[in-house]
């Protein structure tokens, strides 16, 4: 086991290395660089010498291979840099941002884990009738509705109903709880339902198969009640890749909310990475595909070792 | 076992093949009704796709600045936009975007993620591991970030959102594919292919490839939704799709937001044209998937 545990959280390392490495190579892919958006977003026209002079002040002028170890050795201290677009320090930058996109992933999920599990044990239950059908119409629905478009519907309703619209500036929850939440809660509602979709499922096709094992026929045979046969031994069971489920999609919440944002004018991470690729501020932008694609990997990695643990039989050697 | 009607009836098939696939048609369609409500939305949609230059009253472009915003009336059904295009008409011709879209970038993306993942779990070892990392890297991207990506490389237009959508696919299908077909790999006709001293790219493509369409089919089919909805983000944001091409997404950006309290039917009609394509690609997906899935059979 702790071998096992050892060789996965190694193999981390090499993966976080390789989202690096494409990063970065794909951000000097991308034609234009910053210098040359920021003159054309001044509408000045500018010789060839003021850009090289602004490049070298950046930095860019350094061959690929200088430019990637100065960033590498920078992160090896926790030192993520300077934005090249607005010059403050990278930290700063994400400080607000990150606060946002971390509760709306917290509160998204909560509402996507009240509906997933209750709602997947009942169509396991009830497999193949009509609550079945309708709570997989239900979260197929979810999936399908575009969030922006859930987000402007639901927008227009407050509007229209109760002549109310959500606060469009974000203040932290310590400050005021109220108002941070009136904001927040509706694009938590949109996303934790589109996400439930795919934690119902889950549930409901491993409840399926728990159902079916010999020691739920057991229970039932000795006459246990329904309600304490699922609680009791069929949903233990059946969690383990609803987690999994859930804790991956945790992870996409923090950085993949770029359309959600925009509609309910969200200040998060998506929207700086949308601005950071736009005005090709790369130390930004890798900063940020780095942040998302480690707790991407962490949660993969910490769901792979809770798999492990909580079941005996997939225990690798 | 009692002959029941059902071993009758299946006797009876099996000495008509020739109506073989009429009848899993038929016996889909009873035994899944969603996945045949999906399957009849799709084909609408196709349907109109096809036929779009008749449904459609007006032409997708034609700008009428005589009837700017007009709400759904006679003349337009589902009103104008803000150049007087007709909505109704546009999300008619929008299907075809969408589906080019959908249907381009599933195919890319599960066709390569099936090679990728065939030939990574044939070769095995270093190759295996080597690739196996590769699309860890590639999966580490959210979705719509690394579409994100390689539009701002490739540019905006229809045939790069195909790619930018069918890039993030590959690795996905890639993983799912390769676990089936590290099973087929060890199936005795694989070693006989190999004794008879066939070729890697022969045994990969004709004895192991055929026999991992079911993952395939899942993954394709499970793509057709997402892409259609990647695509309607991508345009959404102004980074997918370029105006004047009539598209779903681009139809409910910018002014369809502005004036959403007084001209809703801008956003409401693409959106919902949107919801229901998606919804009827992932309910016929998901019922393919139980029936092509041996684990979630009910039977």
């Amino acid at each position: 086991m702790t071998h096992y545990i050892l060789k996965r959280f190694l193999l981390m390392f090499p993966t976080l290395f390789g989202v690096a490495v494409l990063i970065f190579l794909l951000l000097r892919v991308v034609p234009g660089d910053i210098v040359e958006v920021r003159f054309m977003a001044q509408g000045q026209y500018s010789s060839e010498a003021v850009m090289a002079i602004e490049r070298a002040k950046l930095g860019l002028d350094k061959p690929l291979w200088q430019q990637f170890t100065t960033w590498m050795w920078g992160l090896l201290h926790l030192d993520f840099g300077v934005s090249m677009w607005t010059g403050a320090p990278i930290t700063e930058e994400l400080k607000l941002r990150f606060e946002l996109s971390l509760q709306l992933a917290i509160m998204a999920t909560v509402v996507a884990t009240l509906l997933a599990i209750p709602l997947g044990i009942l169509a396991a239950v009830k497999q193949d009738t009509w609550i079945d059908y309708a709570v997989r119409v239900f979260s197929i629905a979810g999936l399908a509705m575009p969030s922006f478009w859930l987000g402007i519907l639901m927008i227009l309703a407050m509007l229209i109903i109760f002549k109310w619209l959500p606060p469009m500036v974000f203040t932290s929850f310590w400050v005021n709880p109220w108002e941070n939440l009136a904001q927040l809660i509706w694009p938590a509602l949109a996303v934790g339902y589109r996400y439930s979709a795919v934690a119902t499922r889950m549930m409901r096709s491993a409840m399926l198969e728990v159902l079916r094992e010999d020691y739920i026929r057991t229970a039932r045979a000795k006459g246990l009640w329904l309600k304490l046969i699922l609680s009791r031994h069929a949903l233990k069971n059946a969690m383990l890749p609803v987690i999994t489920v859930i804790g991956l999609e945790f992870a996409f919440l923090m950085g993949g909310l770029v359309v959600t944002e925009q509609v309910f004018s969200l200040n998060g991470l998506g929207m700086l990475f949308v601005e950071a690729i736009s005005h090709r501020d790369y130390t930004l932008t890798q900063a940020l595909v780095l942040i998302v694609a480690s707790v991407f990997i962490f949660v993969n990695f910490a769901t792979d070792i809770a798999y492990a643990w909580l079941d005996p039989r997939i225990r690798y050697r | 076992m009692a002959v029941t009607k059902e071993t009758l009836e299946s006797i009876a098939r099996a000495g008509k093949p020739r109506a073989r696939w009429l009848q899993a048609t038929y016996d889909f369609a009873r035994q899944r009704p969603l996945g045949a409500i999906g399957a009849m939305m799709i084909l609408v949609m196709v349907l109109v796709a096809l036929t779009a230059n008749w449904l459609a009253p007006y032409d997708a472009l034609t700008t009428d600045y005589g009837a700017m915003l007009s709400a759904p009336n006679a003349q337009h059904w589902l009103g104008t936009d803000t150049f007087g295009r007709d909505v109704y008409s546009r999300m008619v011709f929008g299907s075809r975007t969408a589906l080019i879209v959908g249907l381009g970038a599933s195919f890319i993306g599960a066709t390569f993620g099936a090679l990728i993942g065939v030939a990574s779990a044939y070769f095995g070892g270093r190759i295996d591991m080597i690739v196996q990392r590769i699309m860890d890297v590639l999966i580490s991207f959210p979705l719509i970030i690394l579409a994100l990506a390689v539009v701002a490389i490739l540019g905006t237009g229809l045939q790069n959102v195909i790619f930018a959508i069918a890039i993030p696919m590959i690795p996905r299908c890639a993983r799912v594919v390769r676990s089936s077909a590290l099973a087929v790999r060890e199936m005795p006709y694989v070693d006989a292919a190999r004794a008879a001293g066939f070729t890697d790219a022969r045994i990969v493509l004709r004895h192991m490839l055929p026999n991992v369409m079911a993952p395939y089919l899942i993954m394709l089919t499970a793509f057709l939704g997402q892409a259609i909805l990647l695509e309607a983000s991508l345009s959404f944001l102004g980074l997918g799709v370029q105006e004047p091409v009539a598209a779903w997404g681009l139809m409910l950006r910018g002014a369809a937001i502005e004036f959403a309290e007084t001209a809703p039917w801008m956003g409401f009609f693409p959106g919902l044209a949107i919801s229901l394509a998606v919804f009827g690609f992932n309910l016929f997906g998901d019922s393919l998937r139980d029936a092509l899935d041996p684990r979630l059979r009910t039977q």
